[in-house]
């Protein structure tokens, strides 16, 4: 046990978290490049920037979040919030970055009764998601199997999170959460730039990409007809 | 109430009214393997990649365009949500044309596009109407109207595009007429000469509709329909030009501006623009305006695009040109003449946006003194319900006006308007129908031929 929950929070957390911010910059960039080589390609590239900032801070900020929907809005932002906040904050994470790359923000962490009820506000709004997509029929029918998952998974370092500050365990019961609510916290990290939750960096350039998409390319109708072998001929 | 009466009348009584339309003989290779052949050249060739790549990694599956679609409000229809319809097509693009997604396939197996997918697509992509409304809502910034009109885009290379409208398109490429009506050049000379009669005969006053000008400022483009359909719209537009004195033209060898490319094609698109920008050359037009109709606005600002060389012209809409008119003073609308309620629709290709959205209601406040709004409305507005060309579709007419034009027949209620405004072409006929179909009161009506009720023109006649 010792050895495995040594290993969670030195090499391995180390080679997460590096695959996490190296596959998010990979995206991101990936993203980048699609949208300026669209735009190198089109002939009109004027994108309509007023439209394209308002919904992009529309929804980052958020104020567009309430027009519709607003009770799952407001949840699902307290849960991003949680997400956010919590695992950056908590004074024993400060630490844990401390030790293990040598950076840290000790000084502005949270630590005691803010850190445990903003966990279990993250919890809280983590829960009500999941019922709320299995319980609307319209959710139920377009989630696909990782939209009921990531919360699930979500929810797993949290938990044990909170109980190893929270609850007065044994010892052994606190290194088994520990090492779960380490391990689990791993996983997430890999995970994050192969799945839907790369929208954290990809997010604010959706709106530009759609833009750019819409400028077309001049030739790019006749050259498909020529690849299809249908030049020439008449609809 | 009314609103809730047709809603209860919809969900209790009336069954969705299949939405099938017809298609011209399909060619009966694999159509599987057609699809992705056509996909994948369109992926090589055009910018929709960049698209593609960004939605398939950020979908958050959360529902709120649902909220918002006007076809999924009147069928509850779980097909008819926007994520799910886009998603027709985005696991195509992420099971075949995706890194990711092929290498999953290889070892994981999943997803594989079939017949019985593309028969799918088929239909759900002309149940969407391109509003783009759902863009306004989605968090993650997936434009469903793009993915419609590649998806669309892709159909139309497999002869899978409503008949009707590859038959208009047809006439007006590689046809004599030129144009979506098949109007002959001299039926527009006689149209035209009627409506120049029908307004010297109502205000003693010479108003022509200028042919061939050259060096003209505008060169004038209507959907052409509006010459069968709409001589009133034409009259208010001629006396708005004619009593500012502008310098305008239309030219006899291209005056359709209808382009059915914007709904279902890119190729389609830039050769209907080819023939504008000819007729622009021609006449040395300086620049293009178009005439109530908002896909044609929108189609026409692709204009830059496709021309060829730099030197492409300004698009202009008649609603911007009248309203700067009415804002100059150049042109007076007498505000006692109309004083029936008026109402106004925005028509999602010129509103989405927000792009003409004030200048309407200006001129219109200008001389209403009983205008209200319709909720929602400006960049929020509803689809009529025949947008991305399904007005033209004659044989989905009962969907069209009891599904997809049902909120728009409730928000009309809503208003209690006697006019209800609405510059465009397409909406004009949706709307009209929509009224008739479910036996709601008021009146359909262009912005110019609400105009050319209560326009002071120097030198007429007066009337009563
Ligand atoms: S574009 Fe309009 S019709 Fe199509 S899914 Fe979105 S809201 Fe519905
Ligand atoms: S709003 Fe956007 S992310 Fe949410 S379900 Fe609709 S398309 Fe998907």
């Amino acid at each position: 046990m010792d050895s495995l929950l040594e290993f969670a929070k030195g090499p391995l957390f180390r080679f997460s978290f590096a695959v996490m911010i190296l596959g998010l910059i990979r995206v991101f960039i990936l993203s980048l490049i699609n949208g300026f080589e669209a735009k190198s390609k089109a002939k009109d590239k004027v994108i309509p920037k007023n439209f394209v900032t308002k919904l992009t801070l529309g929804f980052i900020l958020p104020i567009r979040a309430f027009r519709v929907k607003p009770v799952y809005s407001f949840i699902s932002i307290l849960f991003h919030i949680g997400l956010l906040l919590t695992p950056i904050l908590l004074f024993d994470h400060a630490l844990l970055f401390d030790n293990s790359i040598g950076f840290s923000w000790l000084n502005i962490s949270l630590s005691g009764t803010i850190a445990s009820n903003l966990t279990l506000f993250t919890i809280s709004a983590g829960i009500l998601l999941i019922i709320l997509r299995i319980s609307d029929k319209k959710s139920r029918f377009i989630s696909r199997k990782q939209d009921f998952l990531w919360p699930l998974l979500l929810l797993v370092p949290f938990i044990t999170g909170y109980v190893c500050g929270n609850v007065v365990i044994s010892p052994l019961t606190y290194k088994t959460f520990l090492t779960i609510h380490i391990l689990s916290g791993d996983l997430i990290f890999i995970l994050i730039p192969l799945t839907k939750i790369a929208h954290c960096v990809l997010l604010p350039i959706s709106q530009w990409i759609t833009a750019r998409a819409w400028k077309f390319v001049p030739e790019a109708g006749e050259n498909i007809e020529k690849i299809l072998g249908k030049e020439g001929q008449k609809l | 109430m009314v609103a809730e009466k047709i809603k209860t009348k919809q969900k209790s009584t009336v069954k969705i009214p299949e939405m099938k339309y017809n298609i011209e003989k399909t060619p009966d290779s694999d159509r599987v393997t057609q699809f992705l052949n056509i996909f994948a050249a369109i992926l090589k060739e055009s910018n929709y990649r960049a698209a593609l790549d960004q939605y398939t990694k950020v979908s958050a599956k959360c529902a709120r365009c649902t909220t918002v679609c006007h076809v999924y409000h009147a069928t509850q229809d779980v097909r008819d949500i926007p994520c799910y319809r886009s998603e027709l097509l985005l696991s195509v693009y992420r099971r075949y044309f995706s890194f990711e997604g092929s290498l999953y396939a290889r070892i994981f197996g999943g997803f594989e596009l079939t017949e019985e997918h593309i028969s799918k697509m088929q239909y759900s992509f002309w149940n969407c109407t391109a509003c783009r409304k759902c863009l306004l809502e989605c968090p993650s910034g997936i434009d469903h109207g793009l993915i419609t009109h590649l998806t669309r885009y892709i159909l139309s290379e497999m002869k899978l595009t409503p008949r009707a409208l590859v038959i208009s398109t047809r006439e007006q490429l590689f046809g004599l007429t030129e144009n979506t009506s098949a109007i002959p050049l001299i039926a527009l000379k006689n149209s035209i000469e009627f409506l120049e009669e029908e307004l010297f005969e109502a205000f003693g006053v010479n108003i022509k509709f200028p042919l061939d000008v050259e060096d003209a400022e505008y060169i004038f483009f209507a959907p052409v329909s509006d010459y069968l359909m709409e001589a009133e719209t034409l009259m208010g537009i001629a006396t708005v030009l004619h009593t500012a004195g502008v310098s305008w033209t239309i030219g006899s060898k291209y005056f359709d501006a209808i382009n059915y490319g914007l709904f279902y094609s890119d190729l389609v698109l830039g050769r209907v623009l080819n023939k504008m920008e000819e007729e622009v050359k021609r006449l040395r037009a300086k620049k293009v305006l178009i005439g109530e109709c908002g896909h044609a606005t929108r189609s026409a600002t692709f204009l830059k695009t496709f021309w060829h060389g730099d030197d492409n012209p300004e698009i202009v809409n008649i609603l911007q040109l009248t309203h700067k008119l009415v804002m100059e003073g150049k042109i007076k609308i007498d505000p006692d003449k109309i004083k029936e309620k008026v109402t106004y629709h925005d028509p999602c290709n010129i509103a989405r946006q927000n792009w003409i959205v004030k200048e309407p209601r200006e001129i219109l406040k200008s001389f209403c003194r009983n205008y209200v709004e319709m909720y929602p409305g400006g960049a929020d507005n509803y689809c009529c319900g025949g947008g991305s060309g399904l007005v033209s579709i004659d044989e989905i007419r009962k969907y069209r006006t009891t599904i997809a034009g049902q909120k728009k027949a409730e928000q009309i209620q809503q208003t209690g308007a006697h006019y209800i405004v609405a510059p465009c072409a397409n909406c004009k006929k949706q709307i009209r129908e929509t009224l008739t179909d479910n036996n709601l009161d008021g009146e359909l009506i262009g912005l110019h031929d609400l105009i050319l009720k209560a326009i002071v023109i120097k030198g007429a006649k007066q009337d009563g």
